[in-house]
Order: C-alpha cells, then sequence, then structure tokens
C-alpha cells in the first residue's frame, strides 16, 4: 500500500458563522488523480485552498509526507512541491508570458536578461507544451485556453508532486478539455499526485483513479474507480436523486418577432464586434454559447445601453433600445441580468429594498415602494431582510438579489448573462422556472451561459459567437452535440486533431 | 554657431537641468511607488521634510552631502507614517497622503524658524579647465553639480531594474494584482512598505537637492507643491522611469522660462508669471488624456484606489 | 444595531487617541501636559471674547467644511477649498472695487453672489476636467489652490494696490456697506448664520429628496448607476461647483467681515483645515456643524496658546495633522482586531 503523500485529519475551516470545512478526512496518493466532485458551494475550493495556504485549518491538521505540514501560504507550498492552478487563473494579463512564468519560479535568477541561461530555462516546459506560444506576447492577448496552459507551465516549472486544479475545463471547449484529461494522466503517470476540483462528471469519468464526493462542506464519500455507478455518485452529490430538470416552454404557435439586433457593430479594449444581427420572437428562448472572451459581455453592454454602439441598432417593440434619450433610458422594459453582480448591479451600501427599487430611485421616483418582501423570499434571498445591507450578502444571494429585480416583475424582454453562476441546485432550478415563467408569458428572452449542457437542454435556439461575430444559429431540434457546438465555439474541425 | 548662441543654449539647458532635478527625484519615486499600487501624496511633505532636514544638517556639518542623506532619511522616515496607515491600518490612500502632508508642514514650519537666512555650504560645480571657456559646455559644466547626473544615472538605473530584474518584476506583479501575486507566492505588502519608503527616499533627497544644492537657502513652505505635481507628472509618464525624465524637463523649462522673464524685466506681475508652471502642469495633464489611450498602462491595482 | 456600536467605538477611540497623543506632543514640547489642555479649553470657550474668537474661526472651517462635503458624498476627494476661497475673495472684492458706493442693502448680497460665481467657477473647471477626461480632482484641486493666491498677490500687489497703504499690499478698505454686519463688539459675523442655514439645507438635500437617492446611487456604484441612466459627469460638475460656491462664500466673509480688505494672506489653510473635518464626519453636514466648532475652537486656542504660553504656532496643524491621521487609522485598526476579520 502507497504512501500518501498528502493527508487532511478532520480539518476544519471557518469564516466567521460559515462553516466552509466540516471534519475532512482525506489521503492523496503520488501517481494517482483525485477527483474532489460537488457542486457550487460545497467546499471544494476551500479544502484544497487549505493544503496550498492560502488558508489555515480552524482546527485539525494536515500531513506532507507523514509530517505535519508547514505550509503558511502559496510561497511555501510552492517551495514544498505543491502547485495549484486556480479557476480564475492566477496570471497577470499586462505582462508577458515570461514574466508570468519568472515570478513563479523559484530558481529565477537575480538578473533577468536573455543572455542569462537560468532564465531560458523557465521557458523549456512551454516549449515543451505549447510551442506556438510567444513567450514575450502579453497574458491578456492569449485566448483562455492558452492562458491555461501557461498556468499549468507555472505549475510544472515547480517540479511539483502534487498538483491541484480547480474547475480546469469550465472555461475549455470540448476538445480543449479532451487534451486537458490527456495531460492529467500523463502526468499521473510520470508519479505526480493530481488533484482535480470538479463539478462536472465527464471529468471525473475520463481520468479520475479515486474520487472523493463533497456536500455542503463535508466529504460524504470516497471511493476508487470503478466501485460505484455514475448515478450513485450524482445521488451522493446532490443529496437526493434530483435530476436536472430543465424544460423549457413550448413554442408559441405564431411566431412574433420581438427583439431584434441589427448589424450591431461596437469596439472596446481588446474585443470588437462585427455586423450582429438577430431577431427573437416573443416567447423563444435563445442561448449565445462562446468560449468566454469572445465578445459575449460587450454585446450584453451594448445591448443593455451601457457601452456604445458604433452602428446598428437594437429595437424592442418597435422602440429603439440604443438611441434613446436619458429619460427613455430608465423606462425600458428590458430584464438585465449582468455577470459579476457585486460589481455590476448592485449598490453594496444600500439596502436590499432600494436595490430593488433602484431602477424608481434613480429616475427620481423615491415613492415606488413595492412589494419587496415577497420577491427575496420568491427568488431565494438570505437572508429576506429588507433593511439589511447588500455588502453583506454572499455572491449567490447577491445573483438571486438581482434577478429578483429584474425577473420578478413582467418584461418585454430578458437578457441574463452567466444568471446561475455559483448557485446551488435548488436555486439554479428556480432561476430557470423564472426565465421560462418570462417566455411563457410573451418575453424574448437573450441567455448567455457557459453551460453548454444547461443551453442545449433549455434553449429553443442556440446562437455561437466567436471573435465577436455571430457564426451560426442552430435550432435546438434534438440533434444537436457538443462536439459540433464546440468546433464552431473555436473555429476548428471536430475531427482535425489538436496537436 | 555664434559663441553667444552657444553661451545661451548652455544656460538655458543647465538651467532647466537644475531646476527639474528635484522633481525628477521626486516624480521617480512616486512613480516606482505607484507602480507596485499604492499612491502616496505625502511626497510633499516628505519633500519637505527632506529640504528642511537636509540644510539643517548641511549647516550644521558644513558638509552638503551629509545634507543631502540626512534629508532622504528624514522622508524615508516620514514615509512611514503613510506605510503605517495605509498597509497596517487600511486607511484611505488619499486621506493618509494628506495627512502626512498636514504633519510635515507643521514639523516643519516649527523646525524651520530657526534656519531661516543660514547659509549652506553649496556642491562643488563640475567645471574643469578642459571645459572652462568652450561656448556651451563651458557654461553647462561650470553651472552644473552631481546632482544632475545622480539625477539621470537615478532614472536610467531604475528604469532597467524595474524590467530586469526579479524584484523589479515582482513590483510590477503587485501593481497589478496583489491578491494574484501572493497567490504566486510573494508578499504584496512587504513589497508595497518597502516601495513606499523607497518613494520617501527619493522625495527627501530631493526636497534636499531643492534647499542645499539648487537655492541654498530654506524658506517656509519653500516646496510649493512641487511633490503634488510630481504626483500628477506619475500619470503623464505613463508609470514608466524612462519617461519621467523628459516630463520633469518641461517642467523645469517652464520654471526656468519665468525666473528670466522675471529677471528680464517683463512687466508682467512676477505672481502671475510664478503660475505659469502650475498651468502648464494642467495643461500637460489635459494633453495627456487626449493623447493617450485610456489609462492602459496604469496598474490594475492601482485604479482600484480611485475607482 | 450593530452599526451605531461600531461608529461610537470608532469615535471614541478616535477621541482618546488624540487625547493621548495631544498629552504626549506638549510633553515633547516641555510643557505640562494637563495644565495646557485646560489652557486650550479655556482659551477657546472659556468667556465670551473666548468663544467668539472660536465661532469667528469656525465660520470659514465650516463653510469649507460643507464645500467639500459636498463632492464628498459623490465620492470626489476636493482639497480646493483654499483656493475656491481665494478665488471668491477676488469676485467678490470686485465687486466693491468696481462700486465702492452702492448701499449696504444692495452691496452684501451682490458681493456674496458674485463671490459665490467665482468660486463656483474654480470648482468648475476640475470639475469639468474630472467629468469629461477623468484627471483626478485632487490634483487638480491643490495645484489650483497654489494659482489662487498666486493670482490674489498679483492683484493685490498691482492693479488693485490701494496707493494709501504704503508698502503693505492691500486693496483699500471696504466702505462700511460692504462689510458683514456682526455682532457689536464681537467676531461673529452673519458669515456664521448663512454657514448653519447651508448646513442644514444640505443635510435636508443629501437625505430627501430625488437627488439625493440618485447621487447614493452613483456615489455607491457608478456603473450601476449609469446603467439605470443617471449621469456621473453632470453631478461631478455640478456638486463641484456647489462645493465652489460655498468656499467663495467663506473667502468674501473673511475678507469683508475680519479683515476689512483683500490681503495676500486671507485664510491661514482653512481650506485643508475644512477638507480634514468634513472627512471626519463622514461628509454629513449636521456632524459637521459641531466637529467644525471643535476644531475652530482648538484652531483659536492654539493661537491665544502661542501668545501667551509661548507654544509653537505649527501645533495647530500638527495637531490636525495626527488627529487626521488618528481618524484614518482607527477604524482600520478596530476591524483587524475584530475575532474573525479574515486577512
Amino acid at each position: 500500500m502507497q504512501k500518501a503523500i498528502a493527508c487532511f485529519e478532520n480539518v476544519t475551516r471557518r469564516f466567521g458563522d460559515l462553516i466552509a470545512v466540516n471534519d475532512a478526512n482525506l489521503e492523496i496518493f503520488p501517481g494517482e488523480v483525485t477527483a474532489i466532485l460537488g457542486e457550487n458551494g460545497a467546499g471544494k475550493s476551500t479544502l484544497m485552498k487549505l493544503l496550498y495556504g492560502v488558508h489555515t485549518p480552524s482546527s485539525g491538521r494536515i500531513l506532507i509526507n507523514g509530517k505535519p505540514s508547514t505550509i503558511s501560504g502559496p510561497a511555501d507550498a510552492m517551495i514544498n512541491g505543491v502547485g495549484m492552478v486556480f479557476q480564475n487563473f492566477s496570471l497577470l494579463p499586462a505582462l508577458t508570458v515570461r514574466d508570468n512564468l519568472l515570478l513563479a519560479w523559484p530558481k529565477t535568477p537575480y538578473w533577468v536578461s536573455e543572455k542569462n541561461k537560468r532564465t531560458t530555462e523557465v521557458l523549456a516546459n512551454l516549449k515543451r507544451l505549447a510551442p506556438h506560444i510567444n513567450p514575450y506576447s502579453k497574458v491578456s492577448n492569449l485566448s483562455v485556453g492558452e492562458q491555461q496552459l501557461v498556468e499549468l507551465c507555472k505549475v510544472l516549472n515547480l517540479s511539483a508532486r502534487i498538483v491541484i486544479l480547480d474547475e480546469p475545463t469550465s472555461v475549455l471547449t470540448p476538445a480543449e478539455s479532451q487534451r486537458l484529461h490527456g495531460f492529467i494522466r500523463q502526468l499521473a503517470d510520470e508519479g505526480v499526485s493530481v488533484v482535480l476540483i470538479t463539478h462536472k462528471l465527464a471529468d471525473v469519468e475520463a481520468c479520475a483513479d479515486r474520487i472523493a464526493v463533497m456536500r455542503q462542506g463535508q466529504i460524504v464519500d470516497v471511493s476508487t474507480r470503478g466501485q460505484k455507478s455514475m448515478s450513485e455518485i450524482v445521488t451522493l452529490m446532490m443529496g437526493s436523486d434530483v435530476k436536472r430538470e430543465i424544460s423549457p416552454p413550448t413554442y408559441p404557435k405564431k411566431r412574433v418577432e420581438k427583439l431584434f439586433l441589427n448589424k450591431i457593430c461596437a469596439t472596446a479594449p481588446g474585443m470588437s464586434l462585427k455586423d450582429i444581427s438577430l431577431s427573437i420572437a416573443a416567447g423563444e428562448i435563445v442561448g449565445l454559447a462562446g468560449v468566454a472572451g469572445n465578445g459575449q459581455a460587450l454585446l450584453a453592454q451594448v445591448i443593455a445601453g451601457i457601452h456604445p454602439a458604433t452602428s446598428g441598432d437594437v429595437v424592442l417593440d418597435g422602440v429603439s433600445l440604443i438611441r434613446r434619450t436619458q429619460m427613455e433610458t430608465l423606462s425600458t422594459p428590458l430584464g438585465y441580468i449582468p455577470e459579476k453582480p457585486r460589481e455590476n448591479a448592485v449598490v453594496e451600501n444600500m439596502t436590499l429594498s432600494k436595490n430593488l427599487n433602484l431602477r424608481e430611485l434613480a429616475s427620481g421616483n423615491i415613492d415606488a415602494t413595492e412589494d419587496t418582501k415577497n420577491l427575496l423570499t420568491r427568488f431565494h434571498v438570505n437572508p429576506p431582510e429588507m433593511d439589511r445591507r447588500a455588502s453583506t450578502l454572499s455572491g449567490g444571494n447577491l445573483q438571486k438579489l438581482v434577478s429578483a429585480r429584474e425577473l420578478g416583475w413582467p418584461r418585454a424582454a430578458i437578457l441574463a448573462c452567466y444568471p446561475t453562476m455559483g448557485l446551488d441546485l435548488t436555486a439554479i432550478q428556480m432561476i430557470y422556472r423564472e426565465i421560462f415563467a418570462q417566455a411563457e408569458a410573451g418575453a424574448a428572452v437573450l441567455w448567455i451561459s457557459e453551460d453548454l449542457d444547461d443551453l442545449i437542454a433549455g434553449s429553443h435556439r442556440i446562437a455561437i459567437i466567436r471573435d465577436g461575430q455571430l457564426v451560426a444559429v442552430k435550432n435546438n431540434d434534438g440533434k444537436l452535440n457538443r462536439d459540433t457546438l464546440g468546433a464552431l465555439m473555436t473555429g476548428l474541425h471536430p475531427e482535425r486533431r489538436i496537436a | 554657431m555664434s559663441a553667444d548662441l552657444l553661451t545661451f543654449l548652455g544656460a538655458w539647458s543647465i538651467a532647466t537641468l537644475r531646476s527639474a532635478t528635484p522633481l525628477i527625484f521626486t516624480t521617480l519615486g512616486e512613480t516606482l511607488t505607484q507602480r507596485t499600487g499604492v499612491i502616496n501624496l505625502g511626497i510633499e511633505g516628505e519633500m519637505l521634510v527632506g529640504a528642511c532636514v537636509g540644510f539643517a544638517v548641511g549647516v550644521a556639518t558644513g558638509n552638503p552631502w551629509l545634507g543631502l542623506l540626512a534629508g532622504g532619511l528624514a522622508g524615508a522616515t516620514l514615509s512611514c507614517l503613510h506605510a503605517a496607515l495605509v498597509l497596517g491600518a487600511n486607511a484611505n490612500q488619499i486621506g493618509s497622503g494628506l495627512a502626512v502632508w498636514m504633519v510635515s508642514l507643521g514639523i516643519t514650519s516649527y523646525f524651520g524658524r530657526a534656519l531661516v537666512g543660514n547659509q549652506v555650504t553649496p556642491l562643488p560645480d563640475l567645471g574643469s579647465p578642459l571645459t572652462d571657456g568652450v561656448p556651451f559646455l563651458g557654461i553647462f559644466f561650470g553651472q552644473m553639480t552631481m546632482s544632475v547626473p545622480l539625477a539621470v544615472a537615478a532614472v536610467v538605473f531604475a528604469a532597467w531594474w524595474l524590467a530586469h530584474t526579479r524584484t523589479g518584476i515582482q513590483w510590477q506583479a503587485v501593481g497589478e494584482s496583489a491578491r494574484i501575486s501572493s497567490e504566486n507566492g510573494i508578499r504584496p505588502k512587504i513589497v508595497r512598505f518597502k516601495a513606499i519608503l523607497l518613494g520617501g527616499l527619493l522625495s527627501g533627497f530631493g526636497g534636499a537637492i531643492l534647499s542645499v544644492d539648487y537655492t541654498q537657502t530654506w524658506a517656509q513652505d519653500m516646496t510649493k507643491g512641487r511633490g503634488l505635481i510630481a504626483v500628477g507628472l506619475v500619470i503623464v509618464a505613463r508609470w514608466k522611469p524612462a519617461l519621467v525624465l523628459p516630463i520633469c524637463i518641461i517642467f523645469g523649462l517652464a520654471e526656468v522660462a519665468v525666473l528670466r522673464m522675471q529677471t528680464a524685466g517683463w512687466s508682467i506681475s512676477p505672481h502671475l508669471l510664478a503660475t505659469t508652471p502650475y498651468l502648464v502642469v494642467l495643461f500637460i495633464l489635459i494633453i495627456n488624456h487626449a493623447v493617450a489611450r485610456r489609462d492602459t498602462n496604469m496598474p490594475a491595482d492601482l485604479k482600484r484606489v480611485f475607482a | 444595531m450593530s452599526v451605531h456600536r461600531d461608529t461610537v467605538l470608532i469615535v471614541g477611540a478616535t477621541i482618546l487617541t488624540f487625547f493621548l497623543l495631544t498629552i504626549g506632543f506638549f510633553v515633547l514640547l516641555g510643557k505640562p501636559p494637563f495644565e495646557m489642555i485646560g489652557m486650550l479649553l479655556t482659551y477657546a470657550l472659556g468667556d465670551g471674547y473666548s468663544i467668539s474668537q472660536t465661532l469667528a474661526k469656525t465660520t470659514p472651517i465650516l463653510l469649507c467644511a460643507l464645500a467639500a462635503a459636498v463632492p464628498g458624498r459623490l465620492g470626489l476627494i476636493s482639497v480646493g477649498a483654499e483656493g475656491q476661497l481665494y478665488a471668491g475673495a477676488i469676485t467678490g472684492t470686485a465687486v466693491v472695487l468696481a462700486a465702492p458706493d452702492l448701499p449696504a442693502a444692495l452691496m452684501l448680497p451682490m458681493m456674496l453672489v458674485c463671490a459665490a460665481l467665482g468660486w463656483a467657477f474654480y470648482g468648475y473647471v476640475p470639475g469639468i476636467l474630472r467629468a469629461r477626461m477623468q484627471i483626478n480632482e485632487t490634483i487638480t484641486t491643490l495645484v489650483l489652490n497654489y494659482v489662487a493666491v498666486l493670482w490674489v498677490n498679483a492683484l493685490v500687489f498691482g492693479p488693485w494696490k490701494d496707493p494709501a497703504s504704503q508698502g503693505w499690499p492691500a486693496t483699500i478698505t471696504f466702505p462700511g456697506a460692504a462689510i458683514l454686519p456682526a455682532l457689536p463688539s464681537s467676531r461673529i459675523h452673519l458669515g456664521l448664520l448663512i454657514a448653519i442655514a447651508l448646513a442644514i439645507g444640505l443635510h435636508f438635500f443629501f437625505t430627501r429628496g430625488a437627488s439625493s437617492q440618485k447621487i447614493q446611487i452613483l456615489a455607491g456604484n457608478r456603473k450601476v448607476g449609469e446603467m439605470f441612466g443617471l449621469n456621473f459627469g453632470t453631478w461631478v460638475i455640478v456638486l463641484m461647483a456647489m462645493g465652489g460656491a460655498i468656499a467663495g462664500i467663506a473667502g468674501i466673509a473673511e475678507v469683508s467681515a475680519i479683515q476689512g480688505r483683500l490681503q495676500p494672506t486671507i485664510s491661514i489653510g482653512y481650506g485643508l483645515t475644512g477638507f480634514l473635518v468634513s472627512w471626519l464626519s463622514r461628509h454629513q453636514p449636521l456632524i459637521i456643524l459641531p466637529v467644525a466648532f471643535l476644531v475652530g475652537g482648538l484652531v483659536a486656542a492654539s493661537d491665544a496658546l502661542q501668545l501667551f504660553a509661548k507654544v509653537p504656532a505649527a501645533s495647530a496643524i500638527i495637531l490636525q495633522g495626527l488627529l487626521f491621521a488618528i481618524a484614518l487609522a482607527v477604524p482600520g485598526i478596530i476591524k483587524s482586531m475584530r475575532p474573525n476579520y479574515e486577512r
């Protein structure tokens, strides 16, 4: 029996009243891929951040090679051979690839220059893994998949014995995910312990040797591959045999065009939209799929009127949404759920009830205090206190708060960007219910999501955006599959091998 | 070119350089500080304290170099207050800088009383038999002291250091994102502390040069906002040390022009003339905005201070 | 509610620390600390004369604090009250010099209005620079401060100089009609009333009424405000100009009521002090009233202390700087002492 390279003994971690990790026991063995499986908020990231030193355990201890861990921060972790690739990358976009690699490398010499042989060593792994990436280009110019490769190189440069990957496939196309799976297995074969944090069963099926299931901060089960069936594992993950139930409303019989995007062009630093045209009917749900960073955010901002369009128009019920005066803006019947609600959609030092009435307050109408208490409970906002400050809410609850504001009353059209990000399953189902209810009442819905499964399950049509252009709009007639969509998203032919 | 013209150009060039030198040190210091994501308005105070202490030590010891050194140390010491507030107590950076400035206004006004009217031994000039009498070079080197080449060397070294050493890259990283830097094993607070300290050292040094080398006197509030101007000039220099030199030279040129106009007996009120350098700064800020693409060079973590 | 408990804790800790540091300060100066503090209190509030001195100092501080508070509600940090004060003095004085024979009823309002306009302009410039070009208002207001002082100097040494005042640069003494009325034999003048009225008015402006909510939204999250159709730039300009106008009134009040003519030194840092007061009061007009009074007392008492106890004149500003630093530090330190504080 192999000796464990890392071991969690009764580890608990609290943040104030919240118990993020509750009495966890886990062993990690060399040369194996350990998958930590659970849905959003289960505590998987926090568990591994304890190993990496970002947090320290509130109680319990962590052993490395049999001895108590002395890791008190990422610097120590890296010296001890533990590397972690975070979900939203630890790369600095304004610096070059080479500088980012040098930053994380323990052997970086003081004088950094091309002539210094030790400096070029840091690029060796990069050349091996991704020869097409120019080390002197800025990270902000790389695609998401390329950035992930750089992150992996950073970790490899550490000669890490333990490599932790946090939700690596959430930003990749299906083909890139496959390549990553192969790479993970390769690492394991070389003797490295790989810990894979994920909520996707596909990742687990492809490369896990051992599967630890987490739910609400606790490790509820640890099994080796093949010991349990996938549906058993899903049950453990969800807590009950809850299948993802999504059934979009049926198409209305007559197609009444409602929301028009007419040849929209816009520019922003690093991205430009070219001639985006799309027409959405009343009661129709169109999902927008695409690799992150291909223009979805900019398009959403243009439609919502935040970012100016250089040409083209957005028309809802015959009224242009982007050529309007300030007064008209305020009465727009478009419900807009932006991404990153904390930054983009709430005023943190105002109360929940004021945030729900933001539209009215902004138009100077301070007497309109709608019945907001019901909205809070309907949308599972926790805690449902009207006078609580929005800053005290968690990210997930803020997401629900914004959804409450935008979906709580009938709207003529809905623009939802990643509306289920960071929510647990019951909340996700609630959001879908509300969106579908709006559609049934006749709203035109444009839904931007990173989850292809959800889009396929819940949309009437799927549009794909790449490099700021709409490259395809497909009817969701049951014949779509992820490979086809993935190929359209990256522009590569599905059968072509990616070197 | 006639000898007169060369002499004229030489006189103007060296006057500009000498006028710009104190500002170069201060702006360079603040550039490096801001590169790590911290803004320090207190450099006005640090410059003032450096001028006061530098002058006092210079007078007391008769050695201008000791004075300059003392000025730098004084600036660094004062900057510890800003560091303590901003890094230790998470205070608002702009407020903290202003508080440091207020404290130093008081301290220098009190200690500086005794210094008014004193004489200080100046730094020797760099004239030599080689250059004396030669048009342009003669007056150029004849009026130059070591502070000028030091300033140029400092800028060049800083620019190279920031891009080509491990610590320089770490400083850049901290300025972009403290969170990501710490995920990569760097300790952002320590880096920022060092940056604030270095900024204070350079500002104090610049202030000491102002009193000991350039004007060779002490007067209340003698920096007259130069430190605050430096903070603005950092933006114009796009946070690149290399650009600090030309930008400060422009300011120095404006100051010299004002002085020359005053002595040339123009009938414009000397006070109105004195507003010129400040208006030049505003002008530069406006032009900079019109010309630059929207702050693409600002270190990302610094943006958060202004958000 | 825990919010109130926090505020009490912070305010209490701030005052206590300041008290301790003041004691330390006097010890450093070699003076008996408690006696000094006692004298401070006496000179601030001890008798009628002291109180009138305090109130005289309070007026410009209060006005400058309000001037900083107005843009402060939007999150702008405007330290330009000093310059705006001088600019308003210029325009207000211009009225007096242009028409020295106007009766008081006309003269006073015109003076005030022109002062306000002059300073509004001085607030408008940094405002528009910030609104249209994102140029940081702290730097522009600070730089413009120096410019305004120089302009006053230029005018007073030059075209506006009173030929009768040999060597001393100043304008003619203001005619009686141009002097703000004051309480007899004291230095409490109309400016104080105006300031208090403004404070109360601003309080209502910022807590009730449609504008208050719009400002709160924009201050809390600019992106969201713009998403719902609010224009950040417009409000920047409006609030900066308002702040400038208020500071302008402070300037002309000082010139007219206290000094009686335009001279090179109108203010002794009232702008910066006012900013400090506003910051301490979190830009809330009703809190600014008592705080301005306290700081006014501190300044008046330090003046007296300098005359009678040979305490250096610079103590006032050092103490203010310390107070400011403490006020900045205390909330953060208290937060870090909480048990569930996360790094």
